[in-house]
């Protein structure tokens, strides 16, 4: 029977490979085979409760309750099959000969972590706040593609290429090799996101502690596998042992600690990763059937979470809490530091911003001349990983509006082009204790030349010399950042841009 | 939480050999050293040039200027008159054409040059029997976006030329044989190193200087940081000019923009011409270009320290100028 792990195997691989091939070709000019937030429409956490908490229906919404209904049928394939954060997990789990196999009883205790943080997340959207990106797994593995992966991979691809070049005088065909990659496959932006090393950590604490015990993350707090495992619960397959002889080697070795020593399981736990199929020994079976009648024992066995809590968790809220919502409300302002960033064009209403973004990272991956970078906690607590405009690092296209484009849940609204160029993203304001021709009396203009609107929001002053200084006209200017992008005064720059609210 | 503790507890206490600690000594340091040589070495030093070679091919002309509704003709027609692009591009040269596409603006918008005119360029070149043609430019904006929306990564494929991205780790340190401001800035080691450097600007409105034109579009092979070049930005563009020493200058006049330039953006500020100008000297075809909006040349930073250094052909009454129209 090894051949249905080999499947399992293989359906995980490909989907690895799709989700990093869709975050790789999120990129100008968007000619990928898929769109590039198709993993983000198949996920109902994201997109359920930020269409409840948003009291919006977003796309994607019937293909996540078609997953659910997959699941009404199949039991949690998404979890074992293709979640890339699950295959993460057990890639690195793979090989590991010492496992720690949790007792059954510690089992049963963290695996209720999860419905909890599914129950906040719940309560939270009734009361009109998403905050269903904190756990999410598609998000997390998402935002360590697009932040940490690809721009290592290329960046270490075309750093070695140019040491090659240089080291060895290869100016030939080499050369040419590269400046052909140059315009595809390095082509995308090589840029080191900020606090990308933070989210590197936090990636890398989920993949150390699932090799130790597997698929931890999955047991104790995804809240997506919570979700799913509430209709796996009555789904139609369902694994039957026959002749079992209470080996206990199936229960050893189940990734997601659902067999019990009994010999019986827990089937809202089950990935089915088919590993109990390959383990059992010879003489006797595992089968998978149509689900008959459930008696008593398996019913309690196959609890996931009480009638009580249940209760607890969606019933009472919804009732009670479910009421149109307070556009002023939205997540709570627990953050210490008022919202002082530039957020992407579209965006600048912040706490519906921040409502609607799950953090995936695909704004900032997109980001043609890479000016948007997660922050830590720079708007607030409230505020992580969002994007955030550095102008330091980048400015923001006039001619763009790529970050809309691929924005899953419309946090950055999908703008056509007119629009997008009227967005306000801030303001620039000069510095004229170390502007060049303020201070030095030198021409320079870098500002005026760059900057992008038709009739220049970057105006100038000829004081008595014939010096030309710039100022700004605050009606014209949209805050794209390109002047203190270019701006070639160092450390700091001498236009610079402010948030406006 | 007391289990942690206590094998937290022992695992501090635990002692590492000898051996172990000068093995992980001799690893991290051995990291440190290649990781530091593997940067110094991919951020190789540039070599010293002293620019192009600064013999000069005359034309039958020294400046041709052909009027007509048609840019890619007007350009074949030009540099017909002045003697052919055979003159120019020997037999297997390899071709560098900078154009400015510095901006990420469409054609009508008249930010950048023509498509048109680099078009009839590279076949040209390719007729004469050039080895290779390559068209570069370092932009203001994305390059992506300025090659794409620029219209003339498109034409410029259509007619065989290679549009590469620049590389600014391929550069060489300009040196000059005199004082200048340019000591040492970094030079794009493609533009340099070619047979044959036919500079295609656009005629175009700028804030600092009144007129982009070709010196100023000599800009686009510099590396570092171009902002700096605007102080003093005069004297600086006749020394790259000097260094560069073009063979042909091809100034692209088919729009222009008059007003918000460099970057535009408003099709109201164009006004069309429909002209190009050809020369074998930059200063005259500057000159020429400024006289043509009806600027006084001397108005233009660059032309007037130019002319003050008398580099090139700095009086116009005594080159031979032709003009060609079509219908």
């Amino acid at each position: 029977m090894k051949k249905l792990v080999l499947t399992r195997k293989a359906s995980q691989m490909v989907f690895l490979g799709l989700f990093v091939y869709i975050l790789w070709s999120t990129t100008y000019p968007l000619k990928g085979l898929f769109p590039s937030d198709a993993f983000f429409k198949i996920d109902p956490l994201t997109v359920m409760f930020t269409s409840l908490s948003e009291r919006v229906f977003l796309p994607g919404f019937i293909i996540s309750l078609l997953m659910l209904a997959l699941t009404l049928v199949f039991g949690r394939f998404f979890c074992g099959w293709v979640c890339p954060l699950g295959t993460c997990l057990d890639l690195t789990a793979f090989g590991k000969k010492r496992k720690t196999v949790l007792r059954e009883a510690a089992g049963e205790r963290i695996r209720r972590i999860k419905y909890i943080v599914l129950g906040t997340i719940f309560l939270f959207a009734v009361l009109g706040v998403q905050c269903a990106w904190v756990f999410d797994p598609i998000v997390i593995a998402a935002r360590f593609v697009s932040l940490n992966l690809i721009p290592w991979v290329t960046m270490g691809v075309e750093r070695s290429m140019v040491f090659a070049i240089q080291r060895f005088d290869l100016y030939g065909p080499f050369y040419d090799l590269y400046r052909d990659l140059r315009s595809s496959f390095l082509g995308i932006n090589i840029n080191m996101p900020e606090n990308s090393g933070v989210i590197f950590a936090s990636f890398a604490l989920l993949l150390l502690a699932s090799g130790r015990v597997p698929r931890l993350w999955c047991r104790t707090l995804c809240p997506l596998g919570a979700l799913y495992s509430l209709p796996a619960k009555l789904s139609l397959l369902e694994r039957r042992s026959e002749k079992c002889t209470r080996c206990g080697v199936c229960s050893k070795n189940c990734r997601m600690g659902a067999i019990k020593d009994t010999g019986a399981y827990n089937k809202a736990e089950c990935v089915l990763c088919m590993d109990c199929v390959y383990d059992c020994r010879p003489g006797t079976s595992f089968n998978w059937h149509k689900a008959k009648r459930r008696d008593r024992a398996q019913a309690k066995d196959a609890r996931g979470m009480s009638r009580k809590d249940f209760l607890l968790f969606f019933i009472i809220p919804l009732v009670a809490g479910f009421k149109n919502k307070d556009e002023t409300a939205g997540m709570p302002d627990i953050g210490l530091i008022d919202a002082a960033v530039i957020r992407p064009p579209g965006a600048q209403n912040e706490k519906k911003f921040l409502n609607l973004c799950v953090r995936c990272g695909n704004c900032m991956k997109v980001c043609i001349t890479g000016a948007l970078h997660p922050v830590m906690f720079e708007s607030g607590l409230e505020g992580l990983w969002s994007p955030r405009l550095v102008p330091e690092l980048g400015y923001c296209e006039y001619n763009c509006n790529l970050c809309g484009q691929v924005c899953p849940t419309g946090a950055i609204p999908s703008l056509p082009l007119p629009e997008k160029k009227k967005q306000i993203l801030g303001l620039a304001v000069v510095d004229k204790t170390i502007c060049l021709p303020w201070v030095k009396g030198k021409d320079c203009i870098v500002c005026e030349e760059h900057c992008p609107t038709p009739d220049k929001a970057i105006k100038m002053e000829i004081d008595t010399s014939g010096i030309r200084r710039p100022i700004v006209d605050k009606t014209l200017c949209i805050g794209c950042g390109i002047c203190q992008t270019k701006c070639p005064v160092r450390p700091q720059r001498a236009i610079r841009v402010i948030p406006t609210a | 939480m007391e289990n942690v503790l206590y094998k937290l507890e022992t695992y501090l206490k635990k002692q590492i050999s000898r051996k172990a600690f000068l093995k992980f000594a001799l690893g991290g340091l051995t990291l440190f050293i290649a990781n530091n040589r593997f940067l110094k070495l991919a951020f190789a030093k540039a070599e010293d040039s002293t620019g192009r070679p600064k013999n000069k091919v005359k034309g039958n002309y020294d400046l041709v200027t052909a009027e007509g509704p048609d840019p890619y003709k007007n350009t074949v027609q030009a540099v017909a008159a002045l003697g052919g692009m055979e003159k120019f591009v020997k037999k297997g040269a390899v071709v560098v054409i900078k154009p400015n596409m510095g901006w990420d603006r469409t054609p009508d918008q008249a930010a950048n040059t023509d498509p048109m005119v680099v078009a009839a360029l590279v076949e040209m070149a390719y007729q004469a029997g050039a080895k290779k043609v390559t068209v570069f430019d370092v932009p203001c904006n994305d390059e992506r976006r300025c090659q794409e929306n620029s219209g003339i990564k498109k034409a410029a494929e259509e007619k065989g030329a290679k549009v590469t991205f620049v590389d600014h780790w391929n550069v060489v340190k300009a040196k000059f044989p005199y004082k200048s401001d340019m000591e040492n800035w970094p030079i794009l080691r493609d533009a340099v190193e070619c047979d044959t450097f036919i500079n295609v600007p656009v005629l175009k409105h700028h804030m600092l200087t009144g007129l982009t034109l070709s010196m100023k579009n000599l800009m686009g092979v510099c590396s570092g940081t171009r902002g700096l070049m605007h102080v003093g930005i005069d004297n600086k563009l006749v020394d790259i000019t000097d260094f560069m020493n073009p063979d042909l200058t091809v100034i692209d006049a088919t729009r222009h923009l008059t007003k918000n330039g460099p970057s535009g953006g408003n099709v109201k500020d164009v006004v069309t011409m429909n002209k190009v100008i050809a020369s074998t000297d930059p200063t005259l075809a500057d000159i020429h270009a400024a006289k043509l909006v009806d600027k006084d040349p001397m108005s233009v930073p660059y032309i007037k320290a130019a002319v003050a250094r008398k580099f090139g052909i700095f009086d116009p009454a005594s080159a031979s100028i032709h003009a060609l129209t079509s219908v």
